[in-house]
This record gives C-alpha cells, structure tokens and sequence, in this order.
C-alpha cells in the first residue's frame, strides 16, 4: 500500500571529513499519508533536520555527504530523480519553512516581490496585480490585518511574528502537498509562537496539506501533530500516535526526554534517568491503523 | 527578619538612539533575599536584561539605585563591587574565549580578583571544575571540545571562582537541550544550597520558572507588572499578561493542560 505522500525509506547518511567518516543517519524510515501532520521529534544533533534537508535535495549536491534509501514522494523516487525535476518540485508541491523567518526571507525585496517570486514558480506569467489579490487573501487568513502595507513593506520593517506569518503564507500559497516545517516559531516568544502555530494548524488543516513539524519542543509537537517519531542519535527509537506515546512513552530514551520537560505545574528540577547505554534500546512501535 | 542581599529601587534606563529614546525600564523596584532565587520573566523587549546588565555594572542606569549587602553602587564599578555580583549567559560558546583553555578562562577570574595563592591555582582550577561535576583534567580543554552542557558547566565554574554570593543567570539553560537543562538546573540548585547562593534568574521560560525559582518578577515593556511567590503566580495570577504568558506555554502532560486551559478561560 502506498498512500503514503512522503515514505522514507532506510535513508542513511554519512559524512567524510578530515577525521574520517561519520554517520549521521543509521536507516530513517519514515511515512507520512495525505493531510497527516507528522512529527519529528530530538534533539540537537540527532538528525532531525538534515533528515528534512535531504528531503528537499540539499544534502546530496554536498560533495562530503554518502546517502543511501528511498525518499518516495507521491510516486516519485526523490533520492534518484535528475536534480532539476526534483527543484522543480520545490515551492511548488514541497515547501519548507525554516526556524527564523528573518532571516529566510530576502531582506533587499519587498513582500510582494518574493510572494510574486513564488506564484511565479507555477505560474510563469503571472502578473503582479493579480499577485497581489492573491496574496490579500492568504495573508488575511494568516491574521495579518493590512496585507497592503505588509506587501509593500521590507522583512526588516515587521517583527519576527509578522514575518512568521508571511513564510507560512507563502509556504502554502502555492497549495503544496507536503509543508516541512523546521523548528517553526522556536526564535519567537512563547506568545507568539502560540499565535502563529494555531494559524499555520488552520491553514494547513484548510488546504488538507500534509506536514512534516520537525522540533525540539515536545509541547509545541504534542499541540501540533497526529502522528511522531522520535529520533536519537540517527535512530527512530519510537514511533506512534501523538496521543498515545504522551500517555505512555515506551523507550528509556522517549521516557527520559518526556521526564525532562520542566512543567507549569510542578517544584523542583525534574529527576532524569541518564543512562545512554538504555537509549540504545530497539526501536518501539505504537500499533496505529491507517498507514503503516 | 528579611535578610536583603540586593535591594534594587526604582531603576530606569533610558537609551537614547539618536532618531528618539527608549526607555527600556521603567522604576523596577525589587529586594532580594539571601539564598533565593528571584526568576526576572518577560518576553523579547521587556527589560529583563536590561535589568540585569544594570545589576551587573555593566549598563549605568539611568536613574534609581542598587544596594548591595547595605552598600549603594557607585556608577563606576570598583574591582572589589565587580567581584561581588556574577554572570552566567546563555551561550557559553560566546561567553567563553574560544582560544584559551578551560583553565585559563577560571585562572583569569583567580587572578584578577588575586584569590588564592597563584601557587596552588592548579589544584584550585582542579577543585572548581570538579564542583561543577567536570573531571579536572578539562582545564588543559578549549571550549570547543566541549559539549554545550559542558561548557555551560565551566561557565558556572568561573562565576563560582570569584566567590561571589550573588549570580545573575541570564537564560542560563535556553541554548540547551531538555535533557542537559535538567542537568544544569539540578546543579545550579545543589550549588544554591551548598554555597548558599542567591540567584537573579533571567528567563523567558515559565516551566523552568516554576521548577526552580521562589519568587517571579513579571515584567512588560519595561514595567514590572506583579512580584509574587511562584506558587501564587502559577495558581492565581494577578495580572492578565501573566496569565496569557501560562497558557501560552507549550505543555506535555494532561494536568498542565488543566492548569492552562483555566487560566484561559479566566482571561475572557
């Protein structure tokens, strides 16, 4: 069966440096079924984010880099198709949103002349009038209450919450399959980040568009996502419901990580099983229906 | 009796930018007892550190005063007042001099302060390390062979070289991962009790707030909006701001969504 939209399959990835080889990614498999939202879940150094980049192709044009698996998008093998179709994908039915939008997005342009930039990815001749009608529509959605100034305005000139809401305007108005979403909102404040997380879950649960939310944030993941994978050192140790796996994490690792969240309801430093020899416990699986 | 180890009164800072000013604080008024930890909370912008630095020395406010152990700091800061309040950063990569060796960065503290015998500054470095729980052969290390919690730990080392009573830590654990956070707030709070410290805790966090500071200080744009307990803070906060910075707290466990979606419904 392969509903799947993205299905990563046995992605392994190592690095040559001066010091020798080092591996980064021991076997990721991975699915993710139209309008799921998944979440990647570790911390830093556990593979999480290069597992997204080599989705989008940015890891194999590295000399250094050896990788192997399947990266099965809708049918297509992204591992082993010509670099220029896979591009060609990008921002069109695969899109990304990185950690901070500042700095993803052009500061010497104005909003509207990368917003047309985008649109123009699928539709070559667009003009920029009925850009601007587009955009209008989807950065209202976005809560962003004069679209007009915000088009005519420097990233430079809007705070770090305005411009999280133009990336994830952007990132969806092109209607893409798959959003990836990397550690979304972390260089926000907590109030901010809430904010914009709730209009991103609005949209994409609107365009039915399946996401991939990588982070380190095991709350903002539980709040986001149906389905997770942990991932330690290169490794999915745990996989499951969202739901189930908050209720009952199985893995030392998953446990440790969950143990280790300060609460809001609660003295005292949390106690943490610290043994890495645990963490190398095999892989648990929740059993859920659907795809698998 | 209150034994008051900082009183801070009515401190304000202005910053003049030329095209207007900012006043980023705004009569920040708070006494801090011996042995607590006094959480600073407040999002990007607020004056937290602001207020910090000013504690520090290293901004002049521009009005109010700082009164350390009785004592009113003078605007210029002698040697012996720097070594009285310390500071540990959020990133120790940039906090720490990346070409020179753990030891040398805790050796320089010794040194300019002149405590201890230079002779024995070897087995000092030894003993400082060892109470931030590194072995001591990491003093020959550069900060760059070590992890972020590593580091994170010599940089609680240099503050405890100066012997100081009063650490400011400003975001000490955000640059860190979960797990190593747990870590390093059960050692900043081991080290609270042996040394008998007292902590001004700078954070955006509210979790991290409510696990290891007594009091929380809630500051906005630069305007302190309530000091309470940190029980009472969680439980019953006094001011709306507050409570929309709880409830925007990401949460992992069913009772904290409780706790939350209370003090939601308690903001409409």
């Amino acid at each position: 069966m392969s509903a799947a939209i993205l299905e990563i399959n046995d992605l392994r990835l190592s690095f040559k440096g001066h010091a020798g080889q080092t591996d980064v990614l021991h076997g990721i498999s991975l699915k993710i079924a139209p309008e799921e939202r998944v979440g990647l879940v570790g911390e830093s150094g556990s593979g999480k984010s290069v597992t997204a980049r080599a989705v989008l192709g940015l890891i194999q044009s590295l000399g250094s880099a050896r990788i192997s698996g399947d990266i099965m998008f809708d049918g297509e093998n992204l591992a082993s198709i010509p670099p220029s179709r896979r591009d060609g994908l990008l921002g069109t039915r695969i899109s990304m949103i990185f950690q901070d939008p500042t700095s993803s997005l052009n500061p010497v342009f104005q909003i509207g002349a990368q917003f047309h930039e985008v649109l123009k990815r699928v539709e070559p001749g667009i003009s920029f009038k009925e850009t601007r009608s587009r955009v209008n529509s989807i950065l209202s959605k976005v809560s962003i209450p004069e679209p007009e100034r915000v088009l005519k305005s420097f990233p430079f000139q809007l705070s770090g919450g305005m411009n999280q809401r133009v990336m994830i305007a952007m990132a969806l108005v092109n209607l893409p399959s798959l959003l990836i979403a990397d550690e979304p909102g972390s260089a926000l404040d907590v109030t901010v980040q809430d904010q914009t997380l709730r209009l991103m879950r609005k949209l994409v649960d609107e365009r039915r568009t399946s996401v991939l939310f990588i982070s380190h944030n095991l709350g903002v993941v539980r709040e986001f996502t149906e389905r997770i994978y942990v991932i330690y050192r290169g490794r999915i140790v745990e996989e499951g419901l969202t739901e189930a796996i908050f209720r009952e994490p199985r893995h030392p690792y998953t446990r440790a990580l969950m143990a280790a969240v300060p609460r809001i309801t609660r003295s005292g430093i949390p106690e943490v099983e610290d043994d890495p020899e645990l963490f190398q416990a095999p892989r648990e699986v929740h059993e859920v229906g659907g795809v698998s | 009796m209150q034994d008051i180890v900082l009183s801070v009164q009515n401190l304000s800072k202005v910053f003049d930018l030329g095209r207007g000013k900012v006043r980023a604080v705004n009569g920040f008024s708070a006494d801090i007892e011996r042995g607590e930890c006094m959480a600073v909370v407040g999002e990007s912008g607020s004056g937290k550190s602001t207020i910090a630095n000013m504690i520090l020395g290293i901004h002049e406010p521009s009005s109010g005063k700082i009164v350390l152990d009785g004592e009113p700091l003078p605007k210029r800061r002698a040697l012996r007042h720097r070594r009285m309040v310390q500071l540990v950063q959020q990133n120790p990569l940039s906090s720490l001099n990346p070409k020179r060796s753990v030891g040398a960065s805790i050796r320089l503290a010794l040194d300019v302060h002149q405590i201890g015998e230079r002779s024995s500054r070897q087995r000092q470095i030894g003993l400082f390390l060892e109470e931030v729980g590194l072995p001591g052969h990491y003093a020959g290390r550069t900060p760059e062979a070590l992890s972020g919690g590593e580091r994170q730990r010599v940089a609680i080392a240099r503050a405890l070289a100066c012997e100081s009573r009063l650490v400011v830590l400003d975001e000490p654990t955000s640059a860190l991962d979960v797990i190593v956070q747990a870590r390093i707030l059960r050692l900043l709070n081991d080290l609270r009790s042996a040394r008998g410290l007292t902590y001004i805790f700078i954070t955006h966090d509210l979790a991290v707030v409510r696990n290891i500071a007594d009091r929380v200080a809630v500051l906005k744009d630069g305007q302190l909006l309530e000091l309470a307990r940190t029980g009472t803070i969680f439980s019953n906060p006094g001011h709306s701001y507050t409570r929309s910075l709880i409830a925007a707290s990401p949460v992992v466990t069913p009772d904290e969504v409780t706790l939350r979606d209370k003090l939601k419904l308690g903001e409409n």
